[in-house]
């Protein structure tokens, strides 16, 4: 049992639909969300991993539009990657960094036009990464608009994603690349689909207007899609080693220790946290993201300690039994850890050995 | 969910068989309803003396460990070793082929319950 207030959770618009489909509903970043529907997890990480295709209510995530005409200057100083790189109708991943160089959070950013983009954003983090977009964007000339109470944001991902959704979309779903975008009608109402997700699965994210939310959710599901729940979610995600904020990247690590820099463009110029990252970078990591794999029977989870040659090293960030690769996880060890030494995971007070392997831990089939 | 008559079962939600001197155990239909998925299940060693209420395996379902307790006390005469390459049994079949371990009971056992009574205690 939980004691966090059910009452006080927020609900996505699609909380009904989920209790009818039998979802075990759980606090999840300050939202009453389902872990799982009556199928149970493993069912439904089947079928995204599988010939179908799952359907995510991820509107707990939040949505924030810049427009302006500063909007390139301003997202250039706040966000790590090179947003000039951007063409319209592209995504790309990045930070948003502190001072300190740690990470406020990580986002998608859309490239809508030269003075309008969009972002995409944790759920848990949305407030504070508002407040913080807001606060910065007092010296440049753009507005900071948080949308995310007005936005459904579902995921469609999976081999049948594509030929589920077209039926509701007025563009040709084909035209779009893997993480593009395009402003499309779903419905007749405007909306955002990109080619993006968090499964390593072909799929689309689908950001509409709250209106439709319910009867774009039904239609999905009586095209044959499935509905899947945080805990298969967060089972494809490991699966491909992809971060989860609060477990990889958080406010204690910098993008030289999360393997983060090939988002964090040095070279672009100023922007905040640069210089911090500068120096951890020349002083060397605290300590480094590894991937491994058991050896050992049992399975490797988040907090369990990481030995190397029978000592602490770090510990589990994210980790689970695969289906397909048996225990996996990602872990922080020492920097000297990240390449040598002996292995093991402690469970229940016995050392496990592992190995070190490389990420995605099963073959992803996004579309490149 | 089932709760079959006879069997005895346990506040930490797992059932017990007795049959002369041994006593089989598993966990019940609504301890791997709650649990969900079971993907791994750490088996007590052949030949380990229990105590009753003692922590003897554990049961892990994609999102959660959980500790299961020797209702009895005695040695562990037999594990169900197929758990280790399908622990699903657990879910399909909690009461025949999800079975963890038996043992030869020495006397002690913790407050065992009926059908009935586990029941009531399910829906207190």
């Amino acid at each position: 049992m939980t004691d966090v207030d059910a009452n006080k959770l927020a609900k996505t618009p699609l909380h009904e639909e989920h209790i009818a489909l039998g979802g075990k509903m759980v606090p999840f970043a300050g939202f009453d969300m389902p872990v799982q529907y009556s199928a149970g997890a493993l069912k439904e990480y089947r079928i995204v991993r599988g010939d179908g295709a799952g359907l995510f209510d991820i509107s707990h995530m939040g949505q924030v539009r810049i427009s302006g005409v500063d909007s390139l200057k301003f997202l250039q100083y706040v966000t790590t990657n090179d947003v000039s790189k951007l063409v319209d109708g592209q995504v790309q991943y990045s930070g948003l960094l502190n001072t300190q160089g740690t990470f406020i959070d990580d986002i998608t950013t859309y490239k809508i036009s030269d003075n309008e983009y969009y972002l995409c954003i944790n759920a848990a983090n949305r407030h504070k990464d508002v407040a913080h977009l807001q606060k910065k964007a007092a010296n440049f000339d753009v507005a900071v608009t948080d949308e995310s109470d007005d936005t459904t944001l579902l995921a469609l991902q999976g081999a049948k994603a594509q030929s589920m959704l077209q039926p509701l979309v007025d563009t040709d779903l084909e035209s779009i690349g893997y993480y593009n975008f395009a402003q499309v009608h779903v419905n007749g109402k405007a909306a955002i689909i990109s080619r993006t997700g968090y499964t390593g699965e072909d799929g689309f994210e689908v950001y509409i207007p709250n209106s439709i939310a319910v009867e774009v959710w039904r239609q999905l599901l009586a095209g044959g899609a499935a509905p899947i729940g945080l805990a298969a979610r967060d089972m494809l995600r490991t699966e491909m080693g992809y971060a989860l904020y609060g477990h990889e990247i958080s406010a204690s690590v910098t993008p030289v220790e999360a393997k983060l820099m090939w988002i964090t463009r040095l070279e672009k110029g100023d922007f905040i946290g640069r210089d911090a990252v500068v120096a951890r970078k020349s002083d060397g990591p605290r300590k480094r993201l590894i991937a491994l794999k058991l050896t050992g029977r049992g399975i490797p989870r988040e907090h369990y300690k990481v030995y190397v040659d029978g000592k602490e090293s770090g510990e589990i960030t994210s980790g689970m039994h695969s289906p397909m690769a048996g225990g996996v996880a990602l872990a922080y060890v020492k920097p000297e850890h990240a390449e040598s030494g002996e292995l093991s995971v402690v469970i229940r007070n016995k050392q496990i050995p592992a190995e070190r392997t490389t990420t995605p831990f099963v073959r992803s089939n996004v579309r490149r | 969910m089932t709760i079959p008559v006879d069997l005895k079962y346990t506040k930490e939600h797992e059932w017990v068989r007795i049959g002369g001197d041994v006593a089989t155990f598993g966990i019940s239909d609504h301890a791997q309803e709650a649990l969900g998925d079971i993907v791994f299940v750490e088996l007590p060693e052949v030949g380990r003396t229990v105590d009753a209420g003692e922590a003897c395996a554990v049961v892990e379902s994609v999102k959660a460990v959980s500790d299961m307790y020797a209702p009895v006390a005695g040695k562990v005469i037999e594990v169900n070793g197929a758990l280790e390459t399908s622990p699903e049994q657990v879910n399909t079949d909690p009461y025949g082929t999800g079975w963890i371990a038996k043992v030869k009971m020495s006397g002690d056992t913790v407050e065992l319950l009926s059908d009935d009574e586990y029941n009531t205690y399910l829906e207190e």
